[in-house]
């Protein structure tokens, strides 16, 4: 028998406002626990939730770059339950009046292309977090993150499979990073997401018994869970070993399984209500197209402007455009090195290579591109060779040096001085006779071992183009 | 009388200074909303009508007891014990007091303690600092012996602050008696179940001016809308405090849910729990368009009503209290205004008598004409 799995998809993403969502607090990652807390987000009574209009302006930015409809008159509702991360005791967010309504994005996948609708879009505080035995058998509480403004990205369920739902939200980080509504960090908690999954026979139009999936940090995560998931859907419906519930689940990274997170008693009624301290929020047609007028480039337009402007290759393209950061770091390095073609190379090749080597994630890249401009700079006008070019950058990435003295200071400019390189050469051809005798015999894969012999006796300085060319002419010589 | 209403910051002087009942904040200063879950809460902040009034050069006297959390009480006795801003300025320790009166109970105890109640538009005073009960209808009102010094004070305290989004833009007020003869209407379906007294009470207030019998619409309803919605507020307003952060913690408890039950059992009073159920009650899932709901819509028809009635009067004019004492069934007399956010003032009359006066929001002067005597 055939299955399907339908999934919908709610997405959590912090939006990138510099202060909370009611008070001024600042909602900067990484501070001290409890640093970012004022009498308002630590729920103390007396205190009136003051709106961040900047949270508002990017619940806008997510609802135009998924093509929602802006709601014109947005209210706020008090959804109630106890929990120790949950300050007053109850959560402020949209049930009423979302912000946004009826969108959709395309993804494409090896199937092709897809349209993925959006049902809502809402804005909504986000809750502290606990620490567990930080005191042996006592829980601690941090509000930093408290009352930073959230969206929730609620999806149709139009997801058919693993790939669709990692396919749908590579799009989203892409849009939302791109139009500076968040910076999607699944690892830092910014972009969060819960799976709703259900199994049907292929071809039934009903769907099955639905459970929700929690607790998933990471795309790879998100692709086991579901694999999981669906299995456990389908043994059940297949032996009736099983008889699914609708539920919410944990994901268990560890064991590689979910499980039932509350049983039916603790079914939570959230008392949803609306919230009489915050007045309804008109949206104007004026602020809507101001904001649709500022939105920065994103990633199809950028990607349009690299291969049809700057001449770039598809493949080039799609990988600066695969993340902001690096499309970032392209655009600040082209203003100190105005060659679209190399700057692609280096980051291309040398600098995802060096991140990888790092085991760090494109996003993650921190490197000053004035440094990385003068590397690709100096490599250009043969001040050093490529070679020594990485080397720099690697120095660069890991320890932020400067390029210009370093490569002054260890003398590693580039070595071009025909008459010396010729000794070299020679020198390296006379103690190595026997490999001589193998290219006079025809093999040709020796070279690069003498090239290599010379650059270790250069200590990697040589211009591998002049010592290319005055050994190509002393094996002649030889022949 | 009962001096332990009162509790004395310093020497002020009586005649500039004011009282707070206890949930107004004071900076660094224990704000106690008269709950046992406050008993050690220091302010981290002021309330704005603090500030402003101690700009103005008034001198604070002290905080006054109120019932827990300003809440409607409806059990037994609770509406007997008096209101400690209105103890405190029938005593003479301060010109005027400060509190809010969701439940109507100052409303009642001012005039019966010879004293006027100023109850103003919503939005139109800061609530920053102020501990909250029902967001929706909380409300600084002020009591006092002398009403030129009650609309003083207002217009101290009165005016736009930054930190409240729901009070109106207008940064000052200018409160002076409106002249001439107002119209005053007298719904005669709540007179019929004022007892004698108060009756014989606004017939004479309101034969002074143009007075005309009239109807207050929904009045058998307003106990009801106005308990179901505040309870649903407070409910919500007060699960903030659980044991977990400050206030009250229960001192033994076997985990989480036993922290929140035992803190909560312990830390709140009789009317505070009764509220807790009834708020959750209304708002769970079943019963949320039944009951919640349905008295969102009927406030919103009282206030179309209120919009009516306000274009043919200036004023209407209520009892204080109804023949049968029931809590319950009383704060419908004080429901209108506290579900409109309109003004009212509470008015003494007599020996421990009085009657109230409801105007149009904004239309403060109105009032202050009317009590003034008018023409």
């Amino acid at each position: 028998m055939d299955y399907e799995i339908v999934m919908g998809l709610e997405v959590h993403v912090e939006l990138a406002t510099k202060s909370k969502l009611f008070c001024s607090c600042s909602a900067e990652f990484g501070a001290e626990a409890n640093e970012n807390v004022c009498p308002a987000c630590a729920g103390m009574p007396g205190m009136l939730p003051l709106l961040n209009k900047k949270a508002v302006e990017l619940g806008i930015r997510a609802g135009l770059v998924t093509n929602c409809e802006i709601t014109r008159t947005i209210t706020f509702d008090k959804k109630n339950y106890f929990y120790p991360d949950l300050p007053t005791g109850y959560q402020i967010t949209q049930l009423y009046a979302p912000i946004c309504r009826n969108g959709h994005v395309e993804i494409e996948t090896e199937a092709g292309k897809k349209r993925i609708r959006i049902k809502q879009i809402h804005i909504e505080e986000d809750a502290g977090k606990l620490v567990h035995d930080y005191l042996p058998g006592s829980s601690l509480v941090d509000f930093n993150r408290a009352s930073v403004p959230l969206v929730e990205i609620v999806s149709q369920p139009d997801f058919r499979s693993a790939e669709e739902v990692v396919a749908y939200l590579e799009k989203l980080r892409s849009l939302l990073t791109f139009a500076d509504v968040s910076d999607c960090r699944m690892q830092e908690g910014s972009m969060r997401c819960d799976v709703n999954i259900s199994v049907r026979k292929a071809g039934s139009d009903k769907l099955g018994v639905r459970t929700e999936i929690k607790n998933l940090n990471s795309l790879k995560a998100i692709v086991r869970a579901i694999e999981y998931e669906a299995e456990r859907h389908i043994t059940a419906l297949e032996t009736g070993c099983e008889e699914l519930v609708q539920e919410t689940r944990r994901w268990d990274e560890n064991k590689g399984e979910t499980y039932s997170m509350r049983d039916k008693e603790d079914a939570t009624d959230y008392r949803y209500f609306p919230n009489p301290e915050i007045l309804p929020v008109h949206i104007s047609d004026e602020w809507i197209s101001e904001i649709r007028n500022s939105l920065p480039e994103l990633a199809h337009e950028k990607y349009e402007r690299l291969t049809q402007s700057l001449g770039l290759s598809d493949y080039d393209s799609r990988l600066i455009t695969s993340s902001r950061n690096i499309s970032d770091i392209f655009d600040r390095t082209m203003e100190y090195v105005n060659n679209p073609k190399e700057v692609a190379n280096w980051i291309i090749g040398d600098l995802a290579s060096i991140t990888k080597e790092e085991n760090k994630a494109y996003d993650e890249i921190v490197i000053d591109c004035e440094k990385f401009g003068k590397i690709i700079k100096m490599v250009e006008s043969k001040v050093i060779n490529r070679t020594i070019g990485k080397k720099v950058l690697q120095l660069v990435f890991r320890d932020d040096i400067d390029p210009e003295s370093y490569v002054r200071d260890n003398k590693l400019g580039m070595i071009s001085d025909s008459g010396y390189l010729e000794n070299i050469v020679k020198e390296v051809l006379s103690e190595n006779e026997k490999s001589v005798s193998e290219f006079k015999a025809g093999n040709q894969k020796v070279i690069g071992f003498f090239m290599g012999q010379i650059m270790r006796k250069t200590q990697g300085k040589a211009d591998p183009a002049s010592v290319n060319s005055i050994l190509m002419r002393e094996l002649n010589n030889l022949r | 009388m009962d001096r332990e209403f009162f509790v004395s910051k310093h020497d002020a002087k009586a005649e500039n200074a004011f009282a707070l009942d206890d949930n107004i904040m004071v900076r660094g200063g224990l704000t106690t909303a008269g709950s046992k879950m406050l008993h050690n809460f220091i302010s981290p902040l002021q309330a704005t009508v603090v500030d402003r009034l101690l700009a103005a050069g008034m001198e604070l006297a002290g905080k006054t007891k109120l019932d827990e959390f300003a809440v409607p009480g409806i059990s037994e006795g609770t509406c007997d014990i008096l209101s400690g801003a209105v103890g405190a300025v029938a005593e003479g320790v301060c010109k005027v007091a400060l509190c809010n009166d969701v439940s109507g109970k100052v409303r009642r105890q001012a005039p019966q303690n010879g004293l006027y109640y100023i109850h103003p538009t919503y939005g139109s005073v800061s609530r920053f600092g102020l501990i909250p009960a029902v967001s929706s209808m909380d409300q600084i009102g002020i009591v006092c012996k002398n009403i030129d010094d009650g609309f003083d004070t207002l217009g101290m305290i009165a005016g736009h602050d930054e930190n409240d989004i729901t009070t109106f833009p207008e940064k000052s007020y200018a409160y002076a008696p409106k002249e001439g003869k107002f119209r005053i209407g007298i719904p005669s379906n709540v007179l019929e179940e004022a007892d004698e007294k108060s009756k014989e009470l606004i017939y004479d207030f309101a034969g002074k001016h143009d007075a005309e019998e009239t109807e207050l619409k929904y009045f058998e309803v307003f106990s009801q809308v106005m308990y179901i919605l505040s309870s649903a507020e407070i409910g919500n307003n007060t699960s903030r405090y659980d044991g977990v952060k400050f206030g009250y913690r229960a001192d033994k408890f076997t985990g989480l849910n036993n922290l929140y039950t035992k803190t909560r059992t312990e830390g709140f009073g009789p009317d505070m729990k009764l509220l807790s159920v009834v708020g959750a009650y209304v708002l769970s899932k079943d019963n949320y368009e039944a009951c919640y709901l349905k008295s969102m819509k009927i406030r919103r028809l009282i206030r179309e009503h209120a919009n009516e009635l306000f274009s043919r009067f200036d004023a209407i004019i209520l009892p204080i209290k109804l023949k049968d004492p029931d809590p319950y069934k009383n704060l419908a007399l004080y429901a209108f205004a506290t579900l409109c956010g309109l003004p009212s003032v509470s008015v003494p009359l007599g020996r421990n008598e009085g009657i109230q006066l409801v105007a149009q929001a904004k239309n403060e002067n109105s009032l202050f004409g009317i009590c003034k005597g008018g023409r």
